[in-house]
């Protein structure tokens, strides 16, 4: 046996030492994962595709702007080794900077919101032919009309468009991913003139979110049209407009009210909804809707805890809120915060 | 027989108290809770009845749900709407089907070779547009939303989609033209119901008309379907077995989702198989020299065989077949095989679409120069609109419809065809329906 022959043999068994204990250890992870932490496969599957297409969007876009701009300048060798490079999915993987809190977040709730909104039972209030969407498309009222078109197309779109933070985020992550190790400074500078590209075309797509709360700020509900609305969101199974005219009427922002809505929990949304004064049946006929869409959510405890919900002061419940209701980076502190003081 | 895989009409009430004790039923109901082991007076024994009834109960507000109901050796699928009314509650129970048999997932819901997917409301207005498709043809998609389905497109012949929309029906290649472009589509869809069956819009497809629409006639030759018997059977016998081991975990305890998604797989399974022996059918009876060798047969005879191989069904599900007395004879000119065939899908469809407690009358006769078997049901009946197209190949009068795949009674009607004589039916919406096989006297004269 030569030397190298010897070394090589040596450098795979500390390499296959080493995937061993990392096995273990995702064992270990995997054994003792709480089972409500756990995703469903389904869930798992549509979070990682939404996250695999994403990225594959951004680095399609990104290396190919990148290398028209190093072809324009004669650089053609260079924009080949670009468009040829690695995937950056896989890379960014093993560097483990999609283990984002933030990206992680808002994949999830992105997913859980479309399993939900698909599973909701389609309640048609009265004989109205019309969808609620559909009619609001058609009013005089302009803001209106054109939020709800709006709002129709990005339920139509096919693929999830995430917040524009984290969006961001992702955009540098991949322009880092797909850099190749032997840039030369006019590749850099390509690779940033196209992601600064991205990120300016980047605020044009309102998404889902967006205008979800155009459409709730345009409408404005008084107080004793609330009830109607919210039902009638549910029952057309326009979850983000559920969310969006919750937010609204609250003062909370989108990501915040679609975090309540979206918890099998259902103890912040319980407050939500008192915070905003909705009486008892309202609050039972959407934990029912809710319940009937996500099979963790347990009806059978919230019908338990119904009449002491529906007596909680309006007032009390949006200060317990409170919490909620402050800038996101100082939420995420605090939760940062309690959670290394709880280990 | 129905309009088929819609749920039958009969909707039960009850009343159950405060404490849960049923106070009264309607006579569906009651037997339900009795062959449960229930009692009026008593607490109610079919608990997922008695569930729904307290968390209206508790929630103080109507609850509806879809439950299954182990009734006997069937699953009954129900829809309970439970309405609270001072202390007690009111049930309403529709639905009363056997739990179907698995569901393709239609052409129209994958739209494979589909340009783009779109759903609507009841008013035909567009909810939901494939964007990125919709614009790969050149339609401006997001500012179709919310308009009506004909602002897309313009019908070649206006009449029949006018029809199917006005009648909330399922339409299938409906030839039309793209606004702006003029490019030829065909227009598909089905019916989108909720869970009580009422109707709340359409899903739909566009196919471009240069990609040609479904062939009519298959252009099998017999040897592949042959080929398609041999290779398919046994892996699909296999699969069905497996699945069925899984579904019952017998191999250990699995979550109840995987249980039930074994369940749908066995379930797919058995509908693979009962559509291999029918498109061997199908490839037979479309050969230009199919015969049936005509002999002496009795009708009355083929009749009593037929309620006997669907009797356990029958009983089942609560329906009475009468069939012709064990004396009566009637001399016919046919196949007994395929007689036995074609009657056996009749009554399997008249027992399938028959309201519990139902009869259905088979009865053999001769009347003038034909031998004729007639199957009568109690169901809802058949519009006069789909009569026609339930003998269409794949023809359905709804295309969401559970079990079957549209090529029963196509197959039955060639095959009386092909023994000399035909299969007619009458039905009025409401009044049930009669399916008649007629077929000529037997080959000596006598009848």
């Amino acid at each position: 046996m030569s030397v190298d022959s010897i070394h090589d043999a040596t450098l795979r068994a500390a390499d296959a030492r080493a995937r061993a204990d990392a096995r273990l250890l995702g064992a270990i992870d995997d054994l003792f994962l709480p089972d409500d932490a756990r995703l469903t496969e389904r869930t798992r599957l549509m979070v990682v595709r939404l996250l695999h297409d994403t990225i594959g969007a951004i680095e399609a876009e990104l290396r190919q702007r990148a290398a028209r701009l190093l072809t324009a300048t004669g650089a053609v060798a260079a924009a080949g080794a670009l468009l040829s490079g690695p995937g950056a999915v896989a890379r960014l993987t093993a560097a483990g900077l999609l283990r984002d809190e933030a990206c992680v977040e808002a994949l999830v709730a992105r997913v859980r919101h479309r399993e939900i909104a698909d599973a909701l039972p389609v309640a048609r209030e009265g004989p109205e032919e019309m969808s609620l969407l559909v009619r609001l498309a058609a009013v005089p009222d302009r803001v209106v009309a054109s939020a709800a078109r709006a709002l129709l197309a990005a339920d139509s779109a096919e693929a999830a468009v995430l917040p524009a933070t984290v969006r961001q985020r992702l955009i540098w992550a991949v322009a880092a991913a797909i850099r190749p190790a032997t840039a030369d400074m006019a590749t850099d500078r390509a690779i940033a003139e196209a992601a600064a590209r991205s990120l300016s075309v980047d605020g044009e797509d309102e998404g889902l979110d967006g205008a979800a709360m155009r459409l709730a700020a345009a409408i404005d509900a008084r107080r004793e049209e609330l009830t109607p609305l919210l039902l009638e969101a549910l029952g057309d199974r326009r979850l983000a407009l559920f969310v969006a005219v919750l937010a609204q009427a609250a003062g909370l922002d989108y990501a915040q009210a679609e975090a309540m809505v979206l918890e099998p929990e259902g103890e912040r949304l319980w407050l939500l909804l008192r915070a905003v004064a909705l009486d008892r049946p309202t609050i039972a006929r959407i934990a029912l809707a809710l319940s009937d869409a996500d099979p963790r959510r347990d009806i059978e405890a919230f019908a338990e805890r119904l009449d002491m919900i529906a007596a909680v002061d309006p007032a009390r419940a949006l200060a317990a809120l409170t919490p909620d209701t402050l800038v996101p980076a100082f939420r995420h502190a605090i939760r940062a915060l309690a959670r290394t003081e709880r280990m | 027989m129905s309009a088929p895989g819609s749920p039958t009409g009969l909707v039960a009430h009850a009343l159950v108290d405060r404490a849960g004790l049923l106070l009264a039923a309607d006579p569906a109901l009651a037997s339900l809770n009795a062959r449960a082991g229930g009692d009026i007076g008593a607490a109610v024994a079919v608990p997922q009845l008695a569930t729904v009834a307290r968390l209206a109960r508790r929630l103080d507000i109507p609850v509806s749900r879809g439950v299954t109901v182990a009734d006997e050796d069937a699953d009954l699928e129900l829809w309970v709407r439970a309405e609270p009314d001072g202390d007690a509650v009111r049930l309403a129970v529709s639905g009363w089907r056997e739990t179907p048999a698995w569901r393709p997932a239609t052409a129209v819901g994958s739209g494979m070779d589909a340009a783009f997917r779109w759903e609507a409301d009841p008013s035909a207005r567009l909810t939901f547009v494939t964007l990125e498709g919709a614009m790969a043809v050149g339609l401006d998609a997001a500012g179709l939303l919310g308009q009506p389905l004909t602002s897309l497109l313009v019908p070649e012949d206006a009449g029949p989609l006018a029809d199917a929309l006005a009648g909330r029906r399922a339409f299938s290649d409906r030839p039309a033209r793209l606004r702006g472009s003029g490019r030829g589509v065909w227009l598909s869809a089905v019916v989108h119901r909720d869970g009580a069956g009422a109707f709340i819009g359409w899903r739909g497809t566009v196919r471009l008309a240069d990609t040609a629409p479904a062939p009519t006639e298959p252009a099998l030759p017999a040897t592949f379907t042959g080929g398609l018997d041999r290779a398919l059977r046994a892996p699909l016998t296999r699969i069905v077995a497996n699945a069925d081991s899984m579904s019952a975990a017998a191999d250990g305890p699995i979550p109840p989702a995987y249980a039930d998604y074994a369940a749908d797989i066995a379930g797919a399974g058995r509908h693979l198989l009962a559509l291999i022996d029918d498109l061997v059918d199908l490839q037979a009876i479309e050969r230009p020299d199919f015969a049936l060798a005509v002999e002496r047969i009795d009708l009355a005879d083929v009749a009593r065989r037929a309620a006997g191989l669907l009797g356990v069904r029958a009983s089942e599900r609560g329906v009475t077949v009468e069939r012709p007395n064990a004396g009566v004879a009637v001399s016919a000119s046919g196949d007994f095989r395929r007689a036995l065939q074609v009657v056996v899908n009749l009554l399997g469809n008249a027992i399938r679409y028959s309201p519990p407690g139902g009869t259905v009358m088979l009865a053999a006769r001769v009347e003038g120069a034909r031998a004729l078997v007639t199957v009568v049901d109690e169901g809802p009946g058949i519009a006069p609109a789909d009569q026609a197209r339930i003998f269409e190949k794949f023809g359905r009068v709804d295309p969401g419809e559970e079990g079957g795949n549209g090529l029963g009674l196509y197959i039955a009607r060639r095959l009386a065809r092909a023994m000399g004589g035909d299969l007619t039916v009458e039905s009025a919406p409401g009044a049930g329906a009669r399916f008649t096989l007629a077929l000529g006297p037997a080959p000596d004269g006598r009848a």
